[in-house]
């Protein structure tokens, strides 16, 4: 087990070293409910330098890779002490031309870290297996698992590249605003898949709800 | 060998300490309901109070005055642990009361300790649920000693946040001594206590990396042993204000700074006639099967017991049929 001391920035905030920066900014905002001053959870926990310098470094490491240039010297002195292989570092424009058959499927690596990041959470929450019983899923419920899991609606949009009017419809159960069924199965299913839940459990107990 | 580690190298997830660090955070509510719980679901469960001096699990469970209890045992006027179990108005539900004369506790040997210890690990029960006394002393901390599974209750409250720490922290040292102990591990024990004599009370968090560096081999051993530990986290008497997020973040807390792995199994929802049914002497989750704090309860017990989710709706609604 490392120390705080020990950790690098990636390692600090639980990020790949290819993290993009929507990754990273989640990760910090993650970390930082953790450890700061007000933390409920932390509370006496750490002494007063203790948790200044968890801070302190929390602070650091995410400046230094949002910034792109500051991120790339840090790679770089990684890379040089043979922490980090070059190719498992970030680069924004590093972006390949996907084959046709990957058209419907434009979300890219961001996409499926943030899934693989959610779903031992989804399996470990009882708050959200407890939901996930239910034979009807309605928005409120879906809401509920997205709080749980602590991402914006305004996150998932950008992500699932869905208009924000309709996922707050769906969260909303609004059905008047809804596309019809089978976009909204769609935009079911991308939400679902975005966090860490099964798209065809999601999309078919929550369209029990409408009518044909 | 130590006298504690001949009946618990056997792995017994069965036995489950229900500790909280301190006094009112609901562990003695937790642990009856929970029992109630799981005796209707039909596993034979056992019910002990383990807390030592002031024991009232028998009152929460509405039995005004148990004509046997611990004491009996400790003091020899029965031969067997056996003998003080009472069978209780559910069925496959048993209790043993706890120890009603503080002497019985200030005059407890430590062998005497021992053979009640020992005692407990040989029932034939599928659930046997410890409800420990507030505090980190050693007659609390040595309960978790016999099994490697356990229960950390707290409430959402700084106080209660600061001595669940406390619990968790001494439990964990109990256990690595406990480990420690275990024959082929002594020379390693010796050598890091060579190194640091104070690493294990001061540092548990170093250690592992202190015993992983003098034997990587040895050392990594320990470390799998730690991590096969069941210990789980439970938040009471949440309110509708509070964050639902504190159980989990403490758990994370836990692990990335104390490098053991608990795992936070519900938030049980703060109701205010949980108070009504004690002083009444009723059972709540009889009384109340469809509360919030019920259906909470019914998902602690999935995360203690590995169920699925159909089974937990079978139990949700078998237990009241």
């Amino acid at each position: 087990m490392k120390t705080v001391e020990d950790l690098n920035f990636y390692e600090l905030l639980e990020v790949a070293s290819d993290a993009s920066p929507f990754e990273v900014h989640q990760a910090y905002k993650e970390m930082y409910q953790l450890y700061h001053d007000d933390s409920l959870a932390s509370y006496s926990f750490f002494s007063r330098e203790e948790r200044e310098g968890i801070l302190a470094k929390l602070d650091e490491a995410y400046s230094t890779l949002m910034d792109e240039r500051s991120r790339s010297r840090y790679d770089q002195i990684l890379i040089e002490s043979g922490i980090l292989q070059k190719e498992m570092q970030y680069q924004r424009d590093r972006k390949k031309l996907s084959p046709m058959s990957d058209a419907k499927r434009p979300r890219g690596n961001t996409a499926l870290r943030i899934r693989d990041r959610f779903k031992p959470i989804v399996s470990s929450s009882p708050a959200i297996q407890d939901i996930l019983t239910h034979d009807v899923l309605s928005g409120e419920d879906l809401k509920t698992i997205r709080d749980e899991l602590g991402i914006s609606l305004e996150e998932i949009a950008e992500i699932v590249k869905v208009r924000m009017v309709y996922l707050e419809a769906i969260e909303n159960d609004q059905f008047e605003k809804t596309p019809s069924k089978i976009f909204l199965k769609g935009f079911l299913r991308a939400y679902a898949q975005c966090i860490g839940l099964d798209a065809d459990i999601v999309a078919n107990r929550y369209l029990k709800r409408i009518p044909n | 060998m130590n006298s504690i580690n001949q009946y618990s190298s056997d792995f017994m997830p069965h036995i489950w300490p229900i500790g909280g660090g301190k006094g009112g955070t609901g562990k003695s509510f937790l642990t009856s309901n929970i029992g109630i719980l799981l005796a209707r679901q039909g596993f034979k469960t056992l019910l002990i109070d383990a807390d030592l001096g002031t024991p009232n699990l028998h009152t929460i469970i509405g039995l005004s005055n148990p004509e046997i209890s611990l004491s009996d045992f400790l003091s020899r006027k029965v031969a067997t642990l056996e003998e003080t179990v009472l069978e209780m108005p559910t069925p496959n539900l048993f209790l043993i009361s706890g120890a009603r004369n503080k002497l019985d506790i200030s005059n407890l040997a430590h062998e005497q300790k021992m053979k009640m210890l020992r005692a407990i690990s040989r029932l034939d029960y599928d659930y046997i649920l410890l409800d420990l006394g507030a505090g980190t002393s050693f007659n609390t901390i040595d309960f978790f000693t016999l099994s490697d599974s356990g229960i950390f209750v707290c409430i959402p409250e700084p106080t209660s946040i600061e001595n669940i720490y406390r619990l968790i922290r001494s439990v964990y040292i109990r256990k690595i001594r406990q480990v420690l102990r275990i024959d082929r591990f002594r020379d390693l024990a010796e050598k890091a206590e060579a190194q640091s004599q104070d690493a294990i009370i001061q540092h548990p968090e170093y250690l592992l990396n202190m015993l992983k560096h003098i034997d990587p081999e040895q050392g990594s051993k320990i470390e799998r042993i730690l991590k096969a530990f069941q210990f789980k986290l439970v938040l009471n008497q949440v309110r509708r204000q509070d964050s639902p997020k504190i159980g989990a973040l403490i758990c994370k807390i836990v692990e990335k700074h104390l490098g053991m792995r608990i795992q936070f199994i519900g938030n049980v929802s703060f109701d205010e006639r949980v108070h009504e049914a004690v002083c009444r002497k009723e059972s709540f989750v009889e009384k109340y099967s469809y509360s919030q704090a019920t259906l909470d309860l019914k998902v602690v017990i999935k995360g203690m017991t590995g169920m699925t989710g159909e089974q937990a709706v079978s139990l949700s609604v078998q237990s009241f049929t």
